[in-house]
Formats: structure tokens, C-alpha cells, sequence
């Protein structure tokens, strides 16, 4: 869990394209997943999803993501078959209609989380936000909300397990529950967590504003994110694949 | 220079004062220890000189704090963060990046280091603090010490005229904490940059600090040179204050020999105190 | 009491941790494990509460091999304090935290029973019971991890770092707390601890780690005067000793302040009779 949203250090084509442009390819993906309404072009954009995993280099991470998804497309395939009545019956109450949309849904479900997933692991959260300061113009303010939040992931499951890791030494069944047993009695454990989120999320705005927070403008990054030939292809790739949701 | 007159705060929403009549002068090139039981207002001491309190944590403020001739109520808090460096106590929330070397960049790119300087920086300051092999690491694949010393490498970057450490050294192994003090060290006698650092390894503290101030229910109870605050462990230890091993044993054999012998705050005294009392 | 035998650990996508460890601790005992950060020491402590499963060997509570009970059956046995109290302080008060933790492990003695022991305990720590935990101070936050794990009489007794971030007095506090408990109770202790004054004060028994492997395994004072192991695991002895260690023969048992003047006040004397 706490690896699926972190970076993976690389040089790899995709690593190497402006963060911008990864963010419009995702963004061209989502959408193209929803205009086109043939199974086949979804099973085709899942395809662009695992070859872009694999060009860059995080094979293991996006098989991760895919096999993560995959449990809860699996439930929401049932549930969409089972309460899907129009259509020709093929087996008990489940009808052809049924299938083909339980699999439309599902496919656009997984088409559509794994490149937001695949974008955390090929692309610095710095790089993200500076880029979308420096180019798309977005408020420093907002970027860094963004990127803290997202820093905090990792350390807030770090403080949940070890949360669960001293209950159970004192005795609550943590390493004997499972599912939702689990999280019932996870509940009552979140005050301190939540607590000691508070004061966190204070303390590391004194921290930003110490070293300059209200100084940093557009130009203050370091790096800069210059387009190249690489993100003009990816952008070609995404607008040809706009424009093959929408004719075919 | 760092100046505190008749200086009083209480917090807002806070029932007691948590700083009392501190008045206090910290010299340019100092090193000043802060020494005091919990909840004595170390760190609303630290934090009123980096000039967060009173501009994050408002309150009732009285008497005034100078660092060098700004005060801190009338200006900005950038421009005081300019000159001051606060390494805070919970490392966790003073990291702000995903990655090692984005936390180093964060400071000096808000500050408009040149563009040049900036990787002979980030360099520089990883390498004093040991941890230069951890630059393109992510920080939460860091144990709790190589975490503190990426916080003090991302301050110490930022060439501080004054640096504040609020327990720095919580997380580290005695031989790390002793690498960090000496890199204070160091960075105060040959940059004669002004430390101010509370601490509770008080053998440490004692060893390195030259001036101690010690603080007890938002007072400062002593101030002065680290030896004459030292003079007086009967008090400080009263007050639940440990000192060094080294000075309990000069004032035990001050008693049993009747006779006054030096106050000692490191190992080196010590011998000599001994062998000259062995014939 | 605990056994550990052979034991390694790795965490995943990680060299290992923990290498070929084996060592037993008897009731009563009071150990110290020692080492430089990321020498594996908390993995050691939490191999021994199987809070952790080796990789390969085992380890033995009791007789019992960990792989094949769970950690939360035993807590009624084996007491984990942490660095961190925060982690373990999850109720409103200070009683309902006591009681919190005596239900879980203690629920068949009957509620009667629980308060009483609570009261007790409460009594025996100066605490109204009325506190909230989360505005007490850091020490004290500690010293309610540490009432509520002592009010199940745990038979062994799990530190890890216990005193960081505490001032001095509320270190004595607690750590004078956990000697009587081992005193007077024969509590088997093991701590991870790097003030080195508080391992020579409190600590009968030395494990020395280094790079995840025991380096080293003897009584206290005797483990921080072999210089060459001190240096090995990067350990900077106890002050006195290491005066001791520098002023040479005759110092040999001085390891505290009094001690030490009381050597040098002897061997003074003996200097001026000849």
C-alpha cells in the first residue's frame, strides 16, 4: 500500500517528459475512455496503459496497480452483471447486455486509475507541482497543498501501523481480525492519529513559511521544464488516440 | 546580535504565561545552550527568536526581541527567516518534500539562491552533515535519524546567520549527536554563526556551548559562561536539571577534599583535576 | 524466559536486518541491547514481542515459539513500551486508558476487579485519573503508556528507546519505576536505550550490535571498558568510565561519581602515607 504511490527513480523516456505533458496524456486517456463506447478501443487503451508502465521502466509497479484495481473490478463487474436486467438471458439472470456493460464499466474504471497511479511513480511530486506552477500558471499556494498532501500519504499509513503495531502489543486482536472487523476496530484509534495530524499540518506551514514559502513566484524552481521532441510525440499519441475514441 | 528585554508572552487560548521576564543577549559568533526541564518555554524561546511567535502564534507579547537590530514584532517574518535557521523539534513536520534533494532545493529557491550557487550548495551541506549518499532517496524510505540529518542539511544550505536547533539530535545515535555538534561547532568558529540550541544531552550541551541559559517554569533561572552556570549544579539539579557526571565528581571531591576545585565539564579537565590531586 | 536462536530477519526488498542472533535472557534479568542507529536493534525487540516473524530461526517466549501464537494473546505476558507514547494512547482520560488496556487482556477478572487495579495503579502514579492524555506533557504521556502496560503485571517487560525526548527527572521517573518492577517482582527487562548513563545505572547485562549481527554479550561495566568493542559498534562509554579507562590501573570499579572520589580520595591517601 504505501509503495503504490511512491516515486520510482529512473531516466526512462516517460520519466524524461515534461510533467505537463504526462498530465495531458492522462488527462486525454481519461476522456477518451468515456467518449468511446466500444469494448475493443478499451481493451486497446488498457494496452497503452501497460506499455506505458513497462517503457518506463516499472514493470512491478504497474502489475501492482493493475492486480490492485483488478479486486475491485472484479466486485463491481458482479454487481453491475447481477443488477443489469435488460438484454437476452445467457446464464441464470445474467444477460448479454449485462456483461457487456459490467465490462465497459470496469475496463473504464481500470483504463482511467491506472495512468493517475502511473503518473505518482514516474514523476517527482516537486517536479509535478513546479511544472504545473511554472507552465499551466497554477497558484503557488494550491501546488504546494497539493504536494504536502501527497507527502503525507506514506507518513500518515506509517503512523497507522504503528499505531496497530502498539495495540496489538498491548493486546487488541489487530493480527487476528480481518476486512471489516479490522476496520471497526481501527475507528476508535483514529483520534490520536487525527490529532497528531493537526499539529503536524500546522507545524510544517511554520516550516514552509521559515524558509521562504511567501517569497517563491512563478520563476523561484530550480529546474525548468522545457518541452521537447519527446512531448511533442506524446501529445501527437494522445490527440490520435482522442480522435480514434471519438471516430471509431 | 540577538537581544531580549523584559520579554513576556502568552499564548492565545493559553491560561499561564508560557515566557516570563526573559531578558537575554546572545553576542554574534555565540553558542548558547538552552537547558530546563519539560515545559519550561524552550521552544517558545526558540520560536520568538526565529520570529514565529508573534507572527504564526499570536498572543500576548511584552518587552521586545532584537535580532540583529530587527525586531521581530515590526518585521517580516521572511525577512527575519533570511537570518535566522530553525531546525524544529518533530522532524516529520519540518520536512516538507517527497525526496531528499527537492527538501534541500525548497529553501533555497524561495530565498533566489543564484542559480549557479545552488548544486555546490545542496552539495556542501549534505556533506557536512554525512548524508550526501542519500540525496536522490525519498524521504520516507529514511530511518528516523538520516531524516533529522536531512532537516539540518536543508537549514544549514541556506547560510543562516543565526541557527536555532530545537532538539536536534532526538533521533541520533550518541556518536551521530556528537558528529552534529561538532559540525556546530565548526560551522560557529570558523563562519561565526550564532547557535542557540536546546538540548537535553546535557554532557554534549556542557561540552560544546560556551554560554547556558537555564530555564524552569518560563524563567530563566541562570545565564552566564557554561562553567560559572555549572558552578551551581545543587540548584540546577533541584530544579530537575542533570548535570555532566564529570562536574558532580569536581564538586564531590571539592567537599571531601575540603579544599575548591575547578568545575569541570569535559573529560580532559577531569583527568587533569584527578592526576593532580594523585601525587 | 526468551529465547532467540539463530535468529535472522530481512525486511522486504531489504538486506537483512537481523543476522544469526541467538542469545538468552532468565527471569529477572535486566538487559540492555546496544548499538549505533541501524545497527538492528529495534528489529530485535520486536522479533522478541513477534511483533516481527524471523525470516529464519526462532524465537522462544516462555518455551513458546512465536511463529505459533499470536503477539495480541500475548501481551498479557509481555509488555511493549515504545518511543513514541502517542502510538499507544488512544482514550480521553487517563483512567479510561488504564482500563482500556486491563479489558483487553484482563477481561475475565471482572470489571470489579479492573477498577480496583486501576485505581491502584493510578494511585501509585500520582495521576487523578481525570487527566487527558493528549495535554499532558511528552514525559508524562510516557508515564501513561507506562502505567497502563505495568497494570496487567506483564512477566517481561519490552523497551524500546523509552526515555528520548524526556527530561531528566522524568527519566529517573520512569525508569526507576521499571527497576522496582524488576526488583521486586523479578520482571524480566530488555531495553534499547542510547544514553549510555542510563544503561550503566539501570542495565545488569550488555547486548552489543553491530551491522545486525551481536557483537557482543556480557555484564554492564565490563562490556563499556573493552575499548576495541566500544569502538567496533561505535559507542562512546559512560563518562566515568571513561574516565576510568584514561586515568588507567586502580580505576577499575569506579563507575560513578561517588566511586570515583572515593578512589581517587583513597589512592590520595595512600600517595601522602608514603
Amino acid at each position: 500500500m504505501n509503495n503504490l504511490f511512491q516515486y520510482v527513480p529512473g531516466n526512462s523516456l516517460i520519466h524524461r517528459m515534461n510533467p505537463v505533458t504526462k498530465i495531458f496524456l492522462t488527462i486525454i486517456i481519461c476522456v477518451a475512455a468515456f467518449v468511446t463506447d466500444r469494448l475493443l478501443f478499451l481493451v486497446g487503451l488498457l494496452a497503452v496503459d501497460l506499455l506505458i508502465g513497462i517503457v518506463a521502466g516499472v514493470a512491478n509497479r504497474t502489475w501492482n496497480i493493475f492486480r490492485g484495481l483488478l479486486k475491485i473490478a472484479v466486485f463491481l463487474f458482479l454487481l453491475q452483471v447481477l443488477l443489469t436486467r435488460k438484454g437476452t438471458p445467457v446464464f441464470w439472470i445474467i444477460t448479454d447486455q449485462g456483461l457487456l456493460t459490467a465490462g465497459k464499466v470496469v475496463l473504464r474504471l481500470v483504463v482511467v486509475c491506472m495512468p493517475l497511479a502511473l503518473v505518482l511513480a514516474v514523476t517527482r511530486i516537486t517536479d509535478l507541482t513546479n511544472a504545473m506552477v511554472q507552465v499551466l500558471h497554477v497558484p503557488y499556494q494550491y501546488a504546494f497543498t497539493l504536494s504536502t498532501a501527497i507527502r503525507f500519504i506514506p507518513q500518515f499509513l506509517e503512523e497507522m501501523s504503528g499505531i496497530m503495531e502498539a495495540q496489538t502489543a498491548r493486546g487488541v486482536a489487530f493480527d487476528k481480525a480481518r476486512g471489516l472487523k479490522k476496520f471497526s476496530m481501527i475507528l476508535p484509534l483514529c483520534a490520536p492519529l487525527l490529532i497528531s495530524s493537526v499539529r503536524r499540518t500546522d507545524q510544517t506551514a511554520v516550516a514552509a513559511e521559515v524558509r521562504g514559502f511567501r517569497l517563491r513566484t512563478r520563476e523561484s524552481g530550480y529546474k525548468k521544464y522545457p518541452f521537447t521532441a519527446v512531448d511533442l510525440g506524446a501529445v501527437l499519441f494522445s490527440l490520435a488516440l482522442l480522435a480514434g475514441a471519438i471516430l471509431l | 546580535m540577538i537581544q531580549i528585554q523584559d520579554f513576556s508572552f502568552t499564548y492565545k487560548n493559553g491560561e499561564n504565561p508560557a515566557l516570563q521576564e526573559i531578558s537575554l543577549t546572545v553576542p554574534d559568533g555565540g553558542f548558547l545552550g538552552i537547558i530546563g526541564p519539560a515545559g519550561a518555554g524552550k521552544t517558545t524561546l526558540a520560536r520568538a527568536i526565529a520570529g514565529i511567535i508573534p507572527h504564526h502564534y499570536p498572543g500576548d507579547f511584552y518587552g521586545s526581541v532584537t535580532v540583529n537590530g530587527l525586531d521581530t514584532v515590526d518585521s517580516k517574518i521572511v525577512d527575519l527567516s533570511r537570518l535566522v535557521g530553525m531546525v524544529f523539534q518533530d522532524v516529520e513536520s519540518q520536512i516538507i518534500s517527497p525526496l531528499v534533494e527537492d527538501e534541500l532545493l525548497y529553501g533555497l529557491e524561495n530565498f533566489g539562491v543564484p542559480r549557479e550557487e545552488i548544486p555546490g550548495r545542496m552539495e556542501e551541506a549534505l556533506a557536512k552533515v554525512g548524508v550526501s549518499d542519500l540525496r536522490e532517496r525519498s524521504i520516507a524510505s529514511l530511518s528516523g535519524g538520516q531524516r533529522q540529518k536531512v532537516a539540518i542539511a536543508s537549514i544549514i544550505a541556506l547560510k543562516p546567520k543565526i541557527l536555532v536547533l530545537d532538539e536536534p539530535t532526538g533521533e541520533l545515535d550518541p556518536r551521530s549527536s556528537r558528529q552534529i555538534f561538532s559540525l556546530l561547532k565548526e560551522l560557529n568558529e570558523e563562519q561565526g554563526i550564532t547557535v542557540i540550541l536546546i538540548e537535553q544531552k546535557i554532557m554534549l550541551l556542557c561540552e560544546f556551548a560556551r554560554q547556558l541559559a537555564v530555564l524552569s517554569k518560563g524563567r530563566i533561572i541562570r545565564q552566564g559562561e557554561t562553567r560559572d552556570v555549572l558552578s551551581h549544579a545543587d540548584e540546577l539539579q533541584a530544579l530537575g536539571v542533570n548535570c555532566p557526571r564529570v562536574t558532580t565528581l569536581s564538586r564531590m571531591l571539592s567537599e571531601k577534599t575540603r579544599a575548591e576545585q575547578p568545575v569541570c565539564i569535559n573529560l580532559d579537565e577531569a583527568e587533569n583535576m584527578v592526576r593532580r590531586l594523585i601525587p | 524466559m526468551i529465547e532467540l536462536d539463530k535468529v535472522s530477519f530481512a525486511y522486504a526488498d531489504q538486506g537483512p536486518s537481523v543476522q544469526d542472533v541467538s542469545f538468552r535472557l532468565e527471569k529477572g534479568e535486566f538487559a540492555a541491547i546496544l548499538g549505533a542507529n541501524g545497527a538492528g536493534k529495534t528489529t530485535t525487540v520486536r522479533l522478541m514481542d513477534g511483533l516481527l516473524k524471523p525470516t529464519s530461526g526462532r524465537v522462544l517466549i516462555g518455551g513458546m515459539d512465536t511463529a505459533a501464537s499470536s503477539v495480541s494473546e500475548r501481551a498479557a505476558k509481555v509488555g511493549f513500551l515504545f518511543q513514541n507514547p502517542d502510538r499507544q494512547i488512544c482514550k480521553n482520560t487517563v483512567r479510561e486508558e488504564i482500563l482500556f488496556g486491563l479489558r483487553t487482556v484482563r477481561g475475565q477478572d471482572g470489571e470489579e476487579a479492573l477498577q480496583a487495579r486501576t485505581d491502584e495503579i493510578l494511585k501509585e502514579f500520582s495521576f487523578s485519573g481525570e487527566e487527558e492524555p493528549f495535554s499532558l506533557s511528552r514525559g508524562q504521556r510516557q508515564r501513561v503508556a507506562l502505567a497502563s502496560i505495568l497494570a496487567v503485571e506483564p512477566e517481561i517487560l519490552i523497551l524500546d528507546e523509552p526515555t528520548t525526548g524526556l527530561d531528566y527527572l522524568e527519566c529517573c521517573q520512569i525508569m526507576d519505576r521499571i527497576r522496582r518492577m524488576n526488583e521486586e517482582q523479578q520482571v524480566t527487562v530488555v531495553m534499547v536505550c542510547h544514553d549510555m548513563e542510563v544503561v550503566l545505572d539501570y542495565a545488569h547485562r550488555a547486548l552489543v550490535m553491530a551491522g545486525g549481527r551481536l557483537l557482543a554479550d556480557g555484564a554492564v561495566p565490563e562490556i563499556f571498558r573493552d575499548t576495541d568493542l566500544m569502538e567496533k559498534a561505535s559507542i562512546l562509554p559512560p563518562q566515568m568510565i571513561g574516565l576510568g579507562l584514561r586515568l588507567g590501573a586502580g580505576f577499575e570499579n569506579a563507575d560513578s561519581p561517588e566511586k570515583m572520589a572515593e578512589t581517587v580520595l583513597a589512592l590520595r591517601g595512600k600517595g601522602a602515607a608514603q
